[in-house]
């Protein structure tokens, strides 16, 4: 199939940006998309033009590398899928797509569509982490977890961080993000310990990297590519009131 | 956390952190939405009157004006409004600065509601009906003036455009709750995997009932209502 993209290009992130339309032909339904765009990367190469710089690692949904806005939704427009996950047999020939990179004041422009997400890490090591020690595996059913709650805090955990709540927030809030990461550790008894330190200090990073606030429109469970859920952004509201009043 | 390590009163200063958090701030600003429903259930309740009669109306709004309270109530509610609507401005500059630059095509994936959608506007509607609703009703602004409260209130009615107007208004609040009350329980903490999705769509049965008994009124006295009391409030409006 035959394709006009049009692609956000910006040569570092002081200079200006705009989009800049490319043909790509010969394009196969088995392609993922971001194989359609090595080709017109090989083609640009081949041309003398500079590569379309875009972020990717292990495309295979895992590593949360990849962050494209693709046609105004996040990772494109599968559900629960990055962008590495989605297949050019989701379009159609003659289709004009618009990339653009993930938006927001936290995730800067580097080049093109690569973003520097490094307030995530920043908002984990303030506070996403056990730092009391908890012992060596204990014997079975010493330690008893709810099986419920070790399937939601394994469901926090799938978060791999690749941004897209945030990129799909009209607020561009962070909240999904920081409550998964809040959530993994709420659930389980080896986070208790530092349970209101930690919804503390990982709400003053979130806010001090100048995400936006959180407004229920739960855009960023629809594009979050590991379904993470959005009422773990209620437990860290609920965490965060606890924190408030009760540490010392 | 900075705050704590160099204020005197540690206690005090987690309160101020509280306050000036994103979570903290959102949760005030749902606390006073909270708190303007109850005045909505009340103020409903009162309103409805209006269909038992004159001397129905007219007795409870005596009655209401003559509690000392009042004066405190309407205060406390002036409060609330202007704590609600500044937090609201304050999170969307915030918003806005948090992406300084827009996407070129935006499309999301289809969580938003029509209500989530128009707060902002169905805000800015609501702000601008209380204030021709108070000037009119309370403060006998535009030169309608009927003998007793209810002739006053059903003279306004009569007029298509006020009457109109009213109907819109109370939708934008209908609109406005329909994503407040839900986000208001979210936001503080609601999150029971039994109770709470059962409370949020009595949040949308809460606000299309609000929305509903409002508009029940210019309804039935703008259009279908006998006219016994618009008399006496045409001969004194001046319009």
């Amino acid at each position: 199939m035959n394709l006009t993209l049009k692609v956000w290009r910006q040569k570092d992130a002081k200079s200006p940006g705009g989009l800049v339309e490319y043909q790509v032909s010969g394009v196969s339904n088995d392609m993922s998309f971001l194989e359609m765009l090595d080709i017109l990367n090989e083609e640009l190469v081949v041309k003398g033009e500079d590569a379309i710089c875009f972020d990717h690692d292990c495309r295979e949904g895992i590593c949360g590398m990849c962050a494209l806005m693709i046609d105004g939704q996040a990772h494109g427009k599968d559900k629960a899928a990055t962008s590495c996950q989605l297949h050019m047999r989701r379009y159609q020939d003659g289709d004009t797509i618009t990339i653009e990179p993930f938006r927001a004041k936290a995730f800067p422009v580097v080049k093109d569509l690569v973003v520097d997400r490094s307030a995530f890490d920043r908002i984990q090591a303030a506070g996403g982490f056990v730092s009391v020690g908890t012992g060596g595996a204990v014997d079975a059913n010493c330690l008893p977890v709810p099986k419920q709650n070790a399937e939601k805090a394994l469901d926090a955990a799938s978060c791999i961080g690749c941004g897209a709540c945030v990129a799909a927030c009209p607020n561009a809030s962070a909240m999904l993000f920081v409550a998964a990461k809040v959530s993994q550790y709420a659930l389980l008894p080896q986070g208790r310990p530092e349970r209101e330190k930690r919804a503390l200090a990982m709400r003053s990073a979130m806010d001090a990297e100048g995400f936006g606030h959180c407004s229920n429109e739960y855009e960023c469970e629809a594009a979050c590519p590991k379904d993470i859920k959005v009422s773990n952004i209620a437990r860290l509201n609920r965490e965060f009131l606890r924190a408030s009043v009760l540490a010392e | 956390m900075e705050a704590a390590k160099t204020c005197c009163c540690k206690r005090s200063c987690r309160f101020l952190e509280f306050l000036e958090s994103s979570i903290g701030k959102k949760i005030m600003l749902a606390l006073a939405g909270f708190l303007l429903c109850g005045f909505l259930i009340a103020h409903l309740a009162g309103n409805l009157f209006m269909f038992a009669g004159a001397d129905a109306f007219n007795h409870y709004a005596e009655a209401l004006e003559a509690n000392p309270l009042i004066p405190l109530a309407e205060g406390g509610l002036v409060a609330l409004f202007l704590l609600h609507i500044a937090l609201a401005i304050r999170a969307k500059f915030a918003n806005q600065a948090a992406r300084p630059v827009d996407y070129e095509v935006y499309r999301g994936k289809g969580a938003r509601t029509p209500g989530s959608r128009t707060m902002a506007m169905t805000g800015a509607l609501i702000l601008a009906f209380i204030i021709i609703h108070v000037a009119t009703l309370k403060f006998e602004v535009g030169g309608l003036k009927g003998p007793d409260l209810y002739a006053h209130v059903t003279g306004w009615l009569k007029n298509p455009l006020y009457a109109g107007f009213y109907i819109l208004a109370v939708a934008g609040v209908g609109l406005h709750l329909s994503h407040g009350v839900q986000s208001a329980l979210q936001t503080f903490g609601a999150g029971h995997p039994r109770y709470t999705p059962m409370l949020k769509k009595l949040g949308l049965l809460f606000a299309v009932s609000i929305a509903a008994g409002f508009a029940s009124l210019p309804i039935y006295f703008g259009w279908f209502a006998p006219n016994t009391t618009a008399c006496c409030a045409a001969e004194e409006g001046a319009q």
